[in-house]
């Protein structure tokens, strides 16, 4: 089943490059291996606006560069604290999204951050106000920027300096488990339409990217698309509801050293004992990249994510009963496509632009236990809605099962309940049953954040935002 | 699966007022006057979805609705003295339905999916948008929808697919149980495996 192609034809809206901030429509590439996560609180309403009024000229924009990469970027995104704090009016703030405004502690229960998970345990502050991205070619790179900042911060009294994070691209791309990640992202129509097969959206002339207004405010979203661009979706009033988003902030720390004694011992009672078959189960792909859809019985040597048509893949046909890809495989929760029927319909509306970073050391292959490291992912991701993208997906798909058929069975690779009965089914003649499901994940920090608009940053600064 | 008091589970279900969920179970109601042509064309429209069911094999497939009505409301019934029996002005068009998982999903479906038929369902309702595209048809239903002052679930941890799967698998295990005593070790270890094959997707 596809999509209705629109009545109205017409040609998809130009985002406004020049305004949205960079790392957002497109990554800004591998070869920016670090990134620093600043989180600033603005105690001073008035120093708070001075500084950002000074930062925002050199906020780095998604105009594609002509001179070459810049050695480090920069990009500012808020919180609903934040926002407060630099003064904008009540009117303004309630024309935010009802999630944004209470924040990500605020719904700790909904999204499973319970146990060991919730906020009072966060390394990270549960409230900040400014969290400033920077991403660097090199460490030398990163130091000089962030000496930088951190002395331009030195000159306003009423800014602190709350928390840094810094996080760094592993080896070959890979997160910590060891899977190569990142590279399957949703199509935009008009910016990234060479990954619309399997990124996409079909309707009846085939694959399509996704309405621009599905990650950036002030242009129409699937919703709108059909509508002459008169029914825009939900945004804040005024200068800040243009070429903004939503973003969620995570960190979500990895135990690494339970994964692989997991796969370990789990792999003895798996049908031929293939260790690496299993984990391939776990995630929905070989670790690297390589869909166990298409590729059952091992890796394709020569996979590579960021080649056209290396995420063209879907589920039903093929394999309705999960006996290549579980239905709980975490690839497959996290983006269904057509797997819950009626073609992608069921599940288009709920894609996010991810754009995290593992943070920590590798574990090293050969250690037999913990090393006492702290290592984990940055999750990151941006959406034009927090609750329809992102919250439905963590909380429907990733911790629940009933969509899928799965009861109320949890994504293996992310955390059982506190009490040891969760499981997953991996499916085959007999079906393996992978359990009691340990926590290998767990919430280290979060933030619900807005990214303005270049214009709209500059008119928060300017106190004339609204 | 556990059992909790009544009413009181932490579920998954999202994006509705709190009044409207119980556990896994979310209610939605909704109210729309209708046009004076509605109380010939809605009857016509039941009469004719009953009578020809594969109009609604696609609502019937979306597995988290436990059921949805709809029916056309005339008059109020008697409610003792003070609110004697009235005759409602214009007849009103009254939406009912129990499902799992999250509000927006549930009207997303009823948009993409079932695109006709709520039209159909609405087509005499004053205000109604049209189904797609979706933000205005999710208004419509938001302006018009009633919050529930008191809703139960007796079984608030289970949902449809999960009362659908054990009433399939109740059977086939009870079977499987009268063949087990009648096996030898070395056949059970064969059957086991080959019942669980046959009811993986059940379990
Ligand atoms: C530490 C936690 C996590 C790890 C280690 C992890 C790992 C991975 C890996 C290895 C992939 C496959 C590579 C790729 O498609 O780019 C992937 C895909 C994905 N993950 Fe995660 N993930 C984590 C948490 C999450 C969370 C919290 C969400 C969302 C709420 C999420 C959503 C997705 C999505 C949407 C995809 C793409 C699926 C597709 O389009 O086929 N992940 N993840």
């Amino acid at each position: 089943m596809t999509i209705a192609t629109p009545r109205i034809r017409r040609t998809p809206p130009v985002p406004d490059l020049a305004d949205i901030q960079g790392g957002i429509l497109r990554a800004y590439g591998n070869d920016y291996s670090r990134t620093t996560y600043l989180f600033v609180n603005v105690d001073e309403t008035r120093a708070g606006l001075r500084w950002l009024g000074r930062l925002v000229d050199d906020v780095t924009s998604a105009r594609p560069w002509t001179a070459g990469k810049p050695a480090t970027t920069l990009n500012v995104a808020l919180t609903y604290d934040g926002l407060r704090a630099l003064g904008l009016s009540a009117e303004l703030l309630a024309t935010f999204s009802d999630e944004f405004r209470a924040g990500m502690a605020a719904r700790a229960a909904q999204l499973g951050d319970v146990g060991t998970s919730a906020p009072e345990y966060w390394d990270t502050p549960a409230r900040a106000h400014v969290i400033l991205i920077v991403n660097a070619l090199s460490e030398d790179d990163l130091t000089g920027r962030l000496a930088d900042l951190r002395a331009d911060l030195g000159r306003y009294e009423g800014l602190s300096l709350m928390h840094e994070e810094h996080a760094s691209l592993l080896p070959g791309v890979r997160e910590h488990f060891g899977f190569a990640d990142g590279f399957a992202q949703p199509a935009v129509e008009g910016v990234t339409d060479e990954k619309a097969p399997g990124g996409g959206v079909r309707d009846k002339d085939g694959w399509r990217g996704l309405a621009l207004g599905e990650f950036v405010l002030g242009y129409p979203d699937e919703s709108g698309r059909d509508s002459d661009g008169q029914d825009l979706p939900s945004a804040p009033a005024g200068p800040l509801g243009r070429n903004s988003t939503y973003g969620v902030w995570r960190k979500l720390e990895q135990d690494v050293a339970l994964f692989r004694e997991t796969l370990r011992t789990s792999a003895a009672a798996f049908p031929g004992g293939d260790e690496e078959k299993l984990a391939a189960k776990i995630v929905g792909r070989w670790r690297n990249g390589t869909p166990i859809v298409l590729s059952p019985d091992g890796p394709a040597a020569d996979f590579r994510g960021n080649d056209p048509g290396a995420n063209d893949f879907l589920y039903h046909d093929v394999d309705a009963d999960g006996r290549r890809c579980p239905l709980g495989a975490h690839i497959r929760r996290s983006n269904p496509r057509d797997s819950i029927g009626f073609g992608e319909l069921l599940s288009f509306r709920h894609r996010m632009l991810r754009r995290g970073v593992p943070y920590g050391p590798p574990l090293p292959p050969e250690a037999t236990g913990p090393d006492g490291q702290q290592r984990g992912l940055i999750f990151v991701c941006y959406v034009a809605s927090i609750s329809r993208q992102f919250e439905s997906v963590q909380v429907q798909w990733l911790e629940d099962g009933n969509v899928f058929g799965l009861g109320h069975d949890k994504d293996f690779l992310i955390r059982g309940p506190a009490d040891g009965s969760g499981k997953m089914t991996v499916p085959g003649e007999p079906p393996f049953f992978l359990g009691p499901q340990p926590t290998f994940v767990t919430t280290r920090g979060g933030q619900y954040l807005f990214v303005p608009g270049i214009t709209g940053l500059g008119a928060v600064a300017a106190g004339t935002a609204g | 699966m556990t059992v909790s008091e009544p009413g009181t589970a932490v579920g998954t279900a999202t994006g509705t007022g709190a009044g409207n969920i119980d556990g896994q179970a979310i209610a939605i109601t909704v109210f729309s006057t209708v046009k004076w042509w509605g109380k010939h064309w809605l009857p016509l429209l039941f009469t004719t979805l009953r009578l020809i069911p594969p109009l609604t094999r696609d609502l019937r497939k979306l597995s988290f609705i436990h059921f949805a009505r709809w029916t056309l409301i005339r008059e109020l019934p008697a409610n003792g003295d003070t609110a004697p029996r009235t005759r409602l002005r214009y007849p009103h068009l009254f939406f009912e339905s129990n499902f799992n998982d999250g509000w927006e999903e549930y009207i997303d479906a009823f948009s993409y999916v079932l695109t006709r038929g709520m039209s159909l369902f609405w087509a005499s309702s004053y205000g109604f948008p049209g189904a797609l595209p979706t933000g205005p048809f999710k208004d419509y239903i938001h302006r018009n929808e009633l919050e529930a002052a008191h809703y139960y679930s007796a079984y608030p941890e289970a949902t449809a697919t999960m009362v659908r799967k054990a009433l399939a698998l109740a059977p086939a295990v009870a079977d499987f149980a009268e063949r087990a005593v009648r096996l030898s070790p070395a056949e059970f270890e064969g059957a086991w495996s080959a019942f669980l094959t046959d009811a993986q997707d059940l379990l």
